[in-house]
Order: structure tokens, then sequence, then C-alpha cells
């Protein structure tokens, strides 16, 4: 017999009110989710995911509608009924999980008192029942001293610390159904995979219905038995996960999975398939096919009415005129990888253009004591880079790794000389430009050195049109006669796919990725010997993050400008870099060639980080070397080798006290670890395709 | 990628244009605004025409008439002086609508030169400003202008730079903080790697982009302007008379308000009115700029 | 947490210096000096001059600073020789005055006087009386033969005398101006500075000012307190209303009557008041009049108008304040969380929106503590109510330097002194703080 679904949604629809009248946020939405069964809902930001989400426990603020359709939790419809009978379904039988656990915890209530809260409002136990459940509850998410955190509040604890806790906050009442938004996104990917791994745990444990969104393929792989993808404001499919990863019936589907740099394919191997165009806003979506304008399997009919979502294959629903065609005729399979045709060689004579040595770059920690105020205690400093060398080449990249907080943007900034280093030597095109701020750099120097960084809104200056600010750095570097300045623009535009209309536009109307672009072209316009990235595409949507890559990539081609990729993302310095450099806390713990770094040998941090990055193929099974712990404050790094309290491999007292040793693998390839080289050999992420 | 077809050839001036448009629309959507910018605009024509809206001059006596309730000669009556309330009060406009921008654009150069450094270097030179700003923001306002009025004088330029001393900590410290949070944005490093001088930075790149907060804190400001000037008027430290100034009116009036509340009250609704206009224009302008990112 | 309030204490003392400083400089070295203050237009140039010699005002501005602020008596000691010693002198019960004398090596006190340029010495007797004596021995000579003697005169002065060199000094007394011959040809009025206490003498009243600020401290104390009482409740409550109420009928009403309230000049307020309830309805004092500035509580009737005014323009600010506060809240991750939870709307107001909320409006409202003393400069004008203010005010106008100075750093002091109270509360409110 079929067991009844504990949740179904039927033809949802939920506006906003604004401004402008209604903005339909989501249309035409239904899925259901049967005890015990995780429901994946992956989509790009903005397109409704959290809307639909926050429906569910009947909570869209005060300008938010549902404008259509029915929940049904439990057989009950969610919308006949009242106030109090829906809060008492909130918390007790709907328990929701967010995605900024900082900010969605009272900032002056101690831990124990919320978690407390959640359990009182429930149940009648008595006080001392209640701390009993709340201990446990912090048990079961694996919170170390679980009593001594009850009387913490928030700020005292780490990001990861403070989700866990609201996963615990949310499975106190061991609700029938738990909706998680995006629960991992502001995690560090190891702090994530451990994470994932709770969630993959509860869910055994409990048996708990889970909504689970995300905008990662490779997270909702990891979790999901059941995926919905949405694109703006529409479910286009719906299926099990199996039958999505394996054989998808959307284009939209499809182009998510292909516009991604696979972190397992070798560099060279793997082709990356950007989405065309960017995501409509919910106040201009086009008639017919929503996703119309940027599919390039659109024909003609597709744009005369929408797609109704359909059942194609059982149990396999999608939203697309073409879609039976794709059953017989699949869009997209998992293609073998094509041999790669790249080497990496090293040019023998050619003199490095960059080289680091020994660099630190170390901020004061602000004063908060009169003592230190009137300098009678000793200063303190965040060791954001702690000793790094390294060297880049003409014409070939550098990719750098690492968690949020381990000193990529600060060496980055100080090479560039947005910040003094501390200590160390840089050499740029044989000058030297160690202590030299970026003030005080030669005209020459600045201009072979250029930045392209993180946040697109920050990016380019809200008062200025596009073009002007790319005519600034040719005025200032007198990169043209002052004449051919606008033509000069118009071609740098065109260079990042972008064109001449865009020249009089102000940021505030360009999309993020449209943003990046002119940051580029405005990194580009003085012809620099070398370009840093910092996280050039991490604040992008997915779709849009493969056009830019691929535009640096072209670009460096082009112009064979030298390139440093910082990124946390490993697919994106696979896919890119020729030598890449691991760091941790201030350093770097390993070094060499791209396809170096990721195979065996390697150091027990890369080999952890590789495991921890979610594979957006449910077909493999991934062991993981999980790391205990919190990456440690840079202002007290540990001694010895600083990874020393994270490490699965640790040797003991040695790794605690002495600095590890450069073990030299080849030619480039290095890594500072005590183990010895045939036990580093063997560390690898076991990565196994289930039968 | 696809070009937005609504985007062909736009000439620079057109795109002006519809900035402008724009930010006017601002004003329009808040009602709040509009009706606070009715207010202020009624006081700018009295003060503007004010000549051409009465009969007398603001000094004339009229000794027949003495400290009398409003008449058809006298439209709001006349003071202990015999002079009209109305004159008074139209050429009073003028006064404190001339004084309060005045003040408030000094107090904006004051605290422009003080917070955008303070904000942009850090370090000693911020802690310096911070500090002598703090002392200044320790004094109650009007005491603050008591004892530099009483100290140098009452004219119209003291008590321009009395309003204008008072005021530039305040804006300061908000252009401080403007800048300590654009500094840290990535076109300003952008402007530094093409070799852009501190100054250039600070007035190309941060203090554009403080316009928003900064515009609705000035207009804010005129508002205590008047307020204050107002204030300093009645407690006999504005502008000496027998200039018609709103706060010396009731000062003056105060006396004999049992007898006839008239100069008092036309002078005291003037402030008020006026006051709350431009703190409702300024009301209004923020929360819309508030929606509106 | 006892660090972050010692650095606080740390800023406040120098923002306090500073704040003499500007006091100082204001007052004393602004064009107009403080002798035409004093003496008005008609002194002559000779009668001037021996003025600010008297008054110590031709000395550097550093030193006066210094004499201001840390006394002066230290600094004359070193030049009589011999400790000095300041009185008070009760007569009854409220009049009071203070005398300085030096020390004789016997311990008894002395001060000297020049009689047909002779120099006496004038020993205090127990009675009060003075018996003085020819001290013709005590001149000393310097290196090039002159007489010299510094001492105390009968007008609290360090002063010196040069024998046979005698200038003219000038008095300007009840009855107009005195000239005295034989005068002393360097003066150190002596106090002991604002910092111990001795704030000066009133030039209006001639009465130490910091008895006559003490004796109008507890009027305006009193006015401030129920100013506060009745704003603070009133305000912080509304502003919750408003902001749990945002955008509907009831938060428009208390917004606009907030920004109306807040926008309008004390005096303004003030003004409306005492038409409406004492010019119309008749049914208050539109002044107050108090038989004696001692006695303001006998008739608290007089009371309610200015203490209504007072609190009206503070109580606008601060329901602006926490309604936006209260909204901001109210639209935080963690609301949403304490919702989510299945807590009742109660339940998420009082144990959620309600501390977060007052966290903001306590440090703006105490930092608005100075705004509170501007405005009872006001409101004390209106009513002519016998404070603080008024007092100020007056000084102002007549141009009593010391009265001005004395008044200001106190008040000053005092909203200082709020504020740091205000963060120290607002410290322990918000853990991020205690426990940085
Ligand atoms: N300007 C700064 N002042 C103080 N600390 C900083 C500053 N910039 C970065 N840090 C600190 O330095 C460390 C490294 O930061 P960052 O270089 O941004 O790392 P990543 O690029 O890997 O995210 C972090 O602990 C960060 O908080
Ligand atoms: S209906 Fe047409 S346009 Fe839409 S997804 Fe399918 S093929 Fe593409
Ligand atoms: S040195 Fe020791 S602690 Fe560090 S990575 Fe190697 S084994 Fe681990
Ligand atoms: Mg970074």
């Amino acid at each position: 017999m079929k067991e009844d679904p504990i949740l179904s949604v039927q033809n949802l629809a939920i506006a906003y009110k604004t401004r402008k009248g209604y903005i339909q946020a989501v249309r035409d939405v239904s899925f259901e989710i049967m005890p015990g069964e995780n429901l994946g809902l992956v989509g790009e930001s903005g397109c409704g995911k959290s809307t639909v989400a926050y429906s569910l426990v009947g909570f869209l603020g005060r300008n938010g509608r549902i404008t259509n359709g029915r929940i049904i939790f439990k057989g009950q419809d969610m919308q006949s009924l009242d106030e109090k009978t829906l809060r008492k379904l909130r918390g007790a039988h709907i328990a929701m999980v967010y995605q900024e656990p900082m900010s969605s915890l009272n900032p002056t209530m101690r831990i124990g008192r919320q978690l407390a809260e959640a359990l009182a409002a429930h149940t009648d136990l008595p006080a001392e029942e209640i701390r009993q459940r709340c201990i446990k509850a912090l048990q079961d998410v694996y919170m170390p001293e679980p009593e001594s955190i009850l009387a913490r509040y928030p700020h005292q604890l780490s990001g990861g610390q403070q989700q866990r806790v609201c996963i615990a906050m949310a499975m106190l009442n061991q609700p029938e159904l738990l909706i998680m938004d995006e629960p991992t996104t502001a995690l560090d990917v190891t702090v994530e995979a451990a994470v994932l791994d709770l969630v993959a745990e509860l869910q055994e444990k409990f048996r708990t219905a889970t909504l689970y969104i995300s905008h990662n393929l490779g997270v909702i792989a990891r979790v999901a038995d059941k995926v919905g993808v949405m694109y703006a404001g529409e479910l286009v499919e719906l299926a099990s996960t199996e039958q999505i990863y394996t054989h998808p019936l959307h284009p939209y589907t499809v182009g998510l999975m292909r516009c991604l740099p696979d972190v397992d394919a070798p560099r060279g191997t793997r082709e990356l398939h950007p989405i065309p165009g960017r995501v409509p806003s919910p106040a201009e979506v086009p008639a017919g096919c929503i996703f119309a304008p940027r599919c390039e399997y659109a024909v003609p009919e597709c744009s005369a009415g929408r797609p109704s979502f359909q059942e194609i294959a059982p149990g396999h629903f999608a939203r697309c005129w073409r879609a039976r065609e794709w059953l017989e005729n699949p869009l997209w399979t998992k293609k073998p990888a094509k041999s790669s045709t790249y080497v990496c060689a090293k040019p023998e004579s050619e003199e490095p253009i960059l080289k680091v040595e020994d660099v630190r770059t170390y901020y004061p920690v602000p004063f908060t004591t009169v003592r230190s105020l009137i300098g009678l205690e000793k200063r303190r400093y965040v060791r954001a880079v702690d000793g790094v060398s390294l060297s880049v080449d003409c014409g070939y990249t550098l990719g750098i790794v690492g968690e949020s907080g381990c000193g990529k943007s600060s060496l980055a900034r100080t090479i560039v000389g947005l910040e003094t280093p501390t200590g160390g030597k840089m050499e740029f095109l044989g000058i030297d430009i160690s202590n030299e701020p970026v003030e005080r750099r030669r005209r020459e120097v600045i201009r072979h050195l250029q930045m392209v960084f993180q946040n697109p809104d920050g990016t380019l200056n809200p008062s200025y049109t596009v073009g002007d600010q790319i005519a600034m750095s040719l005025k200032r570097f007198r990169v043209v006669p002052a004449n051919e300045v606008y033509g000069r623009v118009v071609q740098l535009l065109e260079a990042v796919k972008l064109n001449e209309t865009y020249y009089h536009r102000l940021p505030r109307q360009l999309s993020g990725g449209e943003k990046q672009r002119v940051g580029i072209a405005r990194a580009i316009a003085s012809n620099p010997k070398m370009v840093i990235c910092d996280e050039p595409v991490s604040a992008l949507d997915v779709s849009v993050q493969a056009a830019v890559l691929m535009l640096l990539q072209e670009i460096q081609q082009q112009f064979q400008t030298a390139m440093i990729l910082i990124s946390h993302d490993l697919s994106s310095v696979r896919f890119f870099s020729d030598y890449v450099a691991v760091m941790y806390l201030g350093k770097i713990v390993e070094y060499g060639q791209v396809e170096e770094i990721f195979s065996p040998p390697s150091h027990p941090y890369t080999a952890a980080l590789l495991a921890a990055v979610p594979r957006p193929d449910p077909t493999l099974k991934q062991e993981f070397v999980r790391l205990s712990g919190e990456i440690p404050s840079p202002v007290n790094p540990p001694a010895g080798c600083r990874f020393h309290t994270r490490c699965p491999y640790k040797l003991g007292e040695i790794c605690e006290r002495e600095e590890p040793p450069a073990r030299r693998m080849s030619m480039d390839h290095v890594i500072y670890c005590h183990l010895p080289a045939d036990t580093l050999q063997a560390i690898h992420p076991v990565i196994r395709r289930s039968a | 990628m696809a070009v937005d077809s609504t985007m062909i050839r736009i000439t620079p001036a057109q795109l002006r244009w519809r900035r402008f448009k724009e930010s006017v629309g601002l004003i329009f959507a808040s009602p709040t605004a509009v009706l606070g910018l009715v207010i202020v605009l009624i006081w700018v024509f009295i003060a503007a025409f004010a000549p051409y809206l009465t009969h007398y001059t603001p000094y004339e006596q009229d000794y027949k008439n003495i400290n009398k309730g409003p008449s058809a000669q006298h439209i709001l009556g006349t003071d202990h002086l015999g002079r009209d309330v109305w004159a008074r009060v139209a050429f009073g406009a003028r006064t404190i609508l001339l004084l309060a921008p005045i003040s408030v654009g000094v107090a904006f150069l004051l605290g422009m030169v003080l917070g955008l450094p303070a904000g942009y270097f850090g370090g000693w030179v911020d802690e310096l400003v911070m500090r002598i700003l703090d002392s200044i923001m320790a004094f109650p306002t009007i005491l603050l202008y008591m004892i530099i009025i009483s100290a140098v004088g009452a004219s119209p330029v003291n008590v321009v730079i009395a309003i204008a001393i008072g005021g530039a900590p305040g804006i300061a410290r908000l252009i401080r903080a403007l800048t300590l949070d654009i500094r840290t944005r990535e076109y300003v490093a952008a402007a530094r790697l093409r070799g852009d001088r501190p100054v250039q930075i600070m007035f190309r790149e941060i203090l554009p982009n403080c316009r928003g907060p900064l515009i609705v804190d000035l207009l804010l400001r005129i508002g205590y302007a008047a307020f204050y000037i107002g204030t300093l008027g009645f407690l006999g430290l504005g502008l000496p008379p027998p200039t018609p100034d709103w706060g010396g009116m009731v000062q003056e009036g105060h006396k004999f308000m049992t007898t006839n509340v008239w100069p008092v009250l036309s002078a005291t609704v003037a402030i008020v009115t006026l006051v709350v206009g431009l703190n409702l224009f300024a009301d209004g302008l923020r929360e819309e700029t508030m929606r509106y990112q | 947490m006892a660090r972050y309030i010692i650095r606080r204490l740390f800023t406040m003392v120098i923002t306090m210096l500073v704040v003499s400083i500007i006091i100082f400089a204001v007052v004393e070295i602004a064009p107009g000096n403080v002798a035409r203050n004093i003496l008005g237009a008609y002194a002559t140039p000779e009668q001037e001059k021996s003025m600010e010699n008297q008054l110590g005002l031709d000395r550097p501005v550093a030193i006066r600073y210094i004499s201001w602020l840390f006394g002066s008596d230290w600094q004359a000691e070193r030049k009589i020789g011999r400790p000095l010693k300041e009185i008070v002198i009760q007569q009854g019960t409220v009049e009071r005055f203070r005398q300085w004398w030096a020390v004789d090596e016997d311990g008894s006190l002395v001060r000297w006087g020049i009689q047909d340029g002779q120099l006496y010495k004038y020993t205090r007797q127990p009675d009060g009386s003075t018996v003085g004596v020819p001290d013709e021995g005590a001149w000393k000579t310097d290196e090039n033969g002159v007489q010299y003697f510094w001492g105390v005169d009968n007008a609290n002065r360090a002063v010196l005398w040069v024998k046979g060199q005698g200038s003219v000094e000038y008095r300007y007394e009840y009855s107009g101006w005195r000239k005295f011959e034989n005068a002393p040809v360097d003066y150190i009025p002596l106090t002991k500075g604002l910092l111990r206490g001795d704030a000066g003498i009133s030039l209006r009243y001639r009465a130490p000012v910091s008895e006559l600020i003490a004796s109008r401290l507890k009027n305006s104390g009193i006015l401030a307190a129920l100013a506060f009482l009745v704003s603070m409740p009133m305000g912080l409550l509304l502003g919750l209303l408003a902001g749990l109420n945002e955008g509907k009928p009831a938060d428009r009403i208390i917004s606009l009557f907030g920004l109306v309230t807040a926008a309008s000049p004390d005096f303004a307020t003030g003004i409306f008041l005492i038409m409406i309830f004492s010019l119309w309805l008749k049914i208050l004092p539109g002044a107050t009049v108090f038989a004696s500035s001692t006695a303001i509580l006998d008739n608290p009737k007089m009371l309610i108008l200015p203490v209504l005014t007072a609190s009206l323009v503070e109580m606008g600010y601060i329901l602006r304040i926490t309604r936006a506060s209260v909204v901001e809240v109210v639209q935080s991750n963690y609301v949403r969380t304490a919702i989510l939870k299945g807590l009742t709307r109660t339940q998420v107001v009082l144990r959620h929106v309600l501390r977060n909320s007052l966290l903001a409006p306590i440090t703006v409202i105490m930092l608005h503590v100075n705004w509170l003393i501007g405005g009872l400069v006001v409101v004390e004008s209106v009513f002519g109510y016998p404070g603080l203010g008024n007092f100020i005010l007056n000084a102002a106008l007549y141009k009593d330097v010391y009265a001005i100075e004395a008044a200001s750093m106190f008040l000053i002091l005092l909203a200082v002194g709020t504020q740091l109270i205000a963060d120290i509360i607002y410290s322990f409110l918000n853990p991020r703080v205690r426990y940085a």
C-alpha cells in the first residue's frame, strides 16, 4: 500500500507585493515529500527556493501572499489553519534551519535558553528534563562540552558550531518535516563536509522527512533522494536523484551540470559550457517557456505557450515541450573525458616575472585595553600571511587554494601593494617591490600588476559609468592617445564580450556577471603582464561562473598574461592553473604543478580539502578524510606544523614542536610535512564508483 | 552574451536626464517627502517675495496701533512697537532661510575636511580628529552656541560660525563612518592600483558615494539649524534687534503674551512649520532611499 | 569588561581635558577681552590695564589655563615662601565667603598691606579681626639692589610690592572707580582651581560660582529628573507600539506625533503649552514664580508645564529612535527563528524583540543627555524657572566668564558621565561587549 506523503504541495503560486504591484515569485510548483524522504531543491539564487520554504511554515512576511495552490501537511490544508494551530505546527512538527546561522540566533540570549524555549513552547516538561534533552540534542550534533555551550552566547561560537546549534534546535521536538535552507552555504568546504555528514546521519537515525535547499548540485547529490530543479520561480524538473544526474530531461538541469568545472577532471580534459544570458527577474518572465531565451534547444514553438509540468517517465517530471524527445535522445550523458593535450612545460631559461620570498603580512589587533593603548602590552598581530615563498613565470597561471581566512586575499593584496608586508622580499619584473605600497611604486610596476576583485557589487564605483572607469586607467597609463580612448574602451568591452552600449551605463544597471566582466576589462586596460584574480567568480551565479572563467582563460591565452587565481573552489583552480599552491593559516603547505597537487602524494590538508568537495554525482561513493575541529585563530597559530590540531595523520610530538620540512617529491612538487614520502604517497581521498 | 535590445544607443544626455527623473521620482514616491517639500516651498516663496506680500517694511512703527490683534490693516496684528507682524514674519523667513543653509554649508565643508582624512587614513590622524570631535559633541549644543555667541557677540556671521562649529562634528562623524566603509570597497583598491593619490581617492571615489546619506543628513541639519537659529533668537543671543527674526519675535513678544499673543503665535507657528517641513522632507527621502537600496 | 570601562574612563578624561581647553580658549581668548566685558566701554586705558593686571589677565595663556584648572596657590606659595590657606567665613547660615591667608612660622594666619609706604603685617585673631604691625624687615633685595616683597593682600591675591616703586591701582566698586597709590606691581589672583572645587567668583553676583551653581542645581535636577521620568517610559512605550505596528495607522499617527514634537524647538513647544493651558484654558500657571528659589516643590502645579515642555521634545526623539530599532529587530533573522520555533507573539516580543531593540535607544538616549541639558536652558528661560540653565543663560548674556566656564564644565561633566554610565549599562545588556 502506498504511504501518504508528509507534505504535498499542489500548484503553489506566491506573489510579493512591491511598489510596482504584485510580483509573481513562484508559479505552479507541485511536489510531494514522503516520510523519511529527503527532497533536494536546487536552483540559482533568486529562483524562489526560499520563498517556497517559508510558505510551508506560513511565514511569507507582510508583503508575501499565496495566490494559488495548496499546501497539505499531514492531510491538513495549511492555508485553512488559524494562527494558533499554525504556531503549534511550527517548531514542533515542521522545523527549519537557515542559511546564516549567526544572524538566526538571538545575540543577547544564551544558547541554553534559546534551545529550551523551543521545547518549552510545545511541551510541559520540567526544567531539568528540558535541560537534559538540550544537552542530548547538542551531543547528537557532536558539539563538544554541551553543558558549557548552553551557557554561551552565539558570538562565542564559530560558524560551524552555530549551524550545529541551529540543527540541534530544529531536531529538539523531533519534527516530521525538516526544512534546510542552504544550511552550508556560508561555511567552508571542510566544515560543510562535516555538517553534511551530520545531516546524513540524523536522516538515518530519525527518518525525518527533509526539504533540503541548495544551489550546489554536489551538495544535493550527497543528501537528496529526490531532486527538484527550480528556475525563475518554476519547478522545471523533478525526479529521483539517480535519474536527475544520469538522465536529465530539462535543458536547464543539463546546463547547470555542464557549466561547472569538475574537480576530478585533469586539466585540459573538460570544457565548460556556460548558459548564456541571465536569470530573468520575476517581474519580467518571458511568455512561453521561461527558459527559452537561454535555451540552446529552443524551437519557435517553445515561446508560444508555457509548457506544463508533465510526468515524462515514471516518477520523472519535466517542464519542457521537447522533454519526450530527450527520453529517446538523451540531452547529455556523462561523457568520457576527452584525452588531455595539456602539458605544463616550465620554460628553462626565463626568469620568473614575480618572485616572493618569505613574505609576511601582519595586521595589528586593535587596542582593547588601556595598557595596550599606552604601550605597556605587547602588540598582538593577526598573522594573515606568515612566510610565503613562490614564483610565477611569464604567461603562466598560479592557483592558490585554501579555506577562508587562510591568508589568500592578504597575500594577493600584499603583492599588488594594497598592504605593506611586515617582512620578506618581493621582486616583480626584476624590480624590488618589497617595501613599496602601491602609492610609492613606479608607474610601470603598477601598470603591469593589476587585480580583479571578488565582489561584483564593490568592484565598480557606483558613481561613474562603465566606460569612464575603464577610460581612467587608459588615460592614467597613457596606453593610447587621448583621441583613441573611446575606441579602445569599446575594444576592451568587446574583449570581455560586452559591447559599446555598455559604455554609458552605471554599474547598478549591470548584472553581477557583467560587472565582473567590466572589472576584468579595467584590469587588462593597461596591458598588464600580470593579473591577480581574487575569487573572481565565487560571488556569481553558477550559470555565469563558467562564462567568466572561460573569459579569463581566453584573455590569458590571447595576451600571454601571467595570472594568479585565488579561489576556495578546487575545481576552478584545477580547470585553470598551471601551478597550484595550497595555503593553510598563512603558510603554503603544498606547491606543485596542477596535476601533481590533485594526485598522490598529497599533503594531509590537501587531501582533506579534496575529499570534502561534494561531487555532483550520486554514483560516487566518497570516503572522506574528515577534519576535526575548526581552523585556529591566526593571532595565535599553533606551534610546529600549523595543521597539527586537525591533522588525522599527526605523528605526535614532533608535529607540535617542529616546523615541518619541505619534502621535494619532484622537480616542482614540494610538501611541507613530517610524514615520510611513502606515507604521503598513500594519502589519497578514496572515491569509489558504486557498483 | 545576449545584448539587451532595449539599450540601443542612448546618448549620455538622455541617460543623465533619465537618472535625474529617477531621483526626482524618488521624492514624489513618498507622500511624507512631498508634504514636507510643499511646506518648505511655501516658506521659500514667502521669503523670496516678501516685499510684494506686505505693504509694510519689518521696521516701520505704527504708533497708533501698538500690540493690536489682527485687523484689515495688519493681518496678523502689530507688536509692542507697532510693527506689522506679518511683515516681520515674512522678512524673518528670509533671515532663517538664508542663514540655515549657509551655516550647514560651512559645517559641511568643515566636516568634510575633518571626516574624510580621519576615515581614510585612520591611525593617529583619526584618533586626534575623533578626540576633538568627541569633545565638541560633549557640549550640549545650546551651551556651545551660548558660549561662542557670548564670546564673539551676536551677528549673522557669528550665528553662522557658531552653528557651523556645532554641526560640523556630526557631519564629520558621518563622513568618517561612510569613508571607513567605502574605503574597503574594491573600487577604491582599483583606484589605488591605477596610481590615484589619496586626495583624488577621497574626493573622486569616496565623497561622491557618500551623497545618499549625506544629502538626507544635510537636509535634516538645515532643519536643526533653523531650530537653533530660532532658539538663539529666543534666548536673546541671535540676530541683534531690530532684524526680523522669528526667535527674536517670540523673545520680545513673550512679555506681552497675556495682552497680545499674535506676534508670539505667528513666529512660533512659522518656526515649527518650517522645521517640521524640513524634517518631513528629509525623513521621507531617507525612507525612500533605504527602500531603493 | 573592566578593561572596557577603564578604557572608556580614560577617553572620558581626555575628552574633558579637550573640553576644558575649548571652553577656556573660547571664553578667555576670544576678542572683546574679559576686562572690557567687566568694565564696559567707559574705562580709561589705565584703568583697563590695572584691572587686567589685578585679574592676572596679563599672564601667559598657558599659566592662566593651568591656574584656572589646577589653582594658582601653589604657584604663589613658591614666590611667597610660606604655605597659603583658604578659610571659609560663615555669617549666619547662608552667606559665606572665602579668604586667603598665608600661614606664618608660628601657625598664625597673616596678610600684608602697605600703609604710608611701609609694609605692614596683619595677623588674624580668633574673633576674625586683624592686628597689624610694621614688617619692614620682610623686604628682600634682588641683585640690582631693589627691595621687593611677595605677600598676600586683603583681596585674596598674591601680590608683589616693590619698595618706593608703587604703581597705581584702580578698583571698581559699587560707588564707582577708586584709585589706590602705592599699589603692588604684580598680582596673582588666588584660586584653588576648578578641579579642586574652586570655580572663582561670579563677576555679576560677587559670590563664589560653585555656591551659585549648587543652589540652582537642585532645581534643574528636579526638572530634568521629572522630564526624564515622563519622557523615557512614554517614548519607549510609544516607540515600541509604533515599531510593532509598522505601517499601520497607529504607527503613522505615533510617528507623525514623534516627528512634530522632536522637530519643534523647545521654546515653541513651551509657548504652545502656555497658550493652551494658561492663556486659553487657564488651568495652569504660565510662568514659575517661587517665593524662594529653594522652595520649588511647594507649588507643584507650577512645575507641570516646564516638565511637560522638556519631556515632549525628548519623548519625540526617544520614540523615533526606539521605533526604528524595533522595526529593524522585528525584521531580523533571529526573530524569524523565534516565530518559527512556535513561540506566541507575546513571547517573541518579550524575549526577543524587547531587549535587542532597547539596546540601540539606550546608548542614543544617553548620548542625548546633553540635548536635554540644552533644552533645560530654553525651558527655564521660557518659564523663568530658577535653575542652572537660566543661570548660564544670564551668565552668557552678562559675560560672567567664571560662571560660564564653571557651569559649562560642570554640565558637560554631567553629560559625559551619563554617557559613560550608558555605555556601562549597554555593555551589560550586550553580551558581545561584555565577553569581548
Ligand atoms: N585589514 C585587515 N585587518 C585585520 N585583519 C585582517 C584584515 N584583512 C584580513 N584580515 C584577517 O587575515 C586573515 C586572512 O584573511 P584573508 O586574506 O582575507 O583570507 P582569505 O582570502 O583566505 O579569505 C583572516 O583572519 C582575516 O580576518
Ligand atoms: S521548452 Fe523549449 S525552450 Fe523551454 S526548455 Fe524545453 S526546449 Fe528549451
Ligand atoms: S607535519 Fe604532522 S601534523 Fe603537520 S601535516 Fe604532517 S603529519 Fe600532519
Ligand atoms: Mg578572501
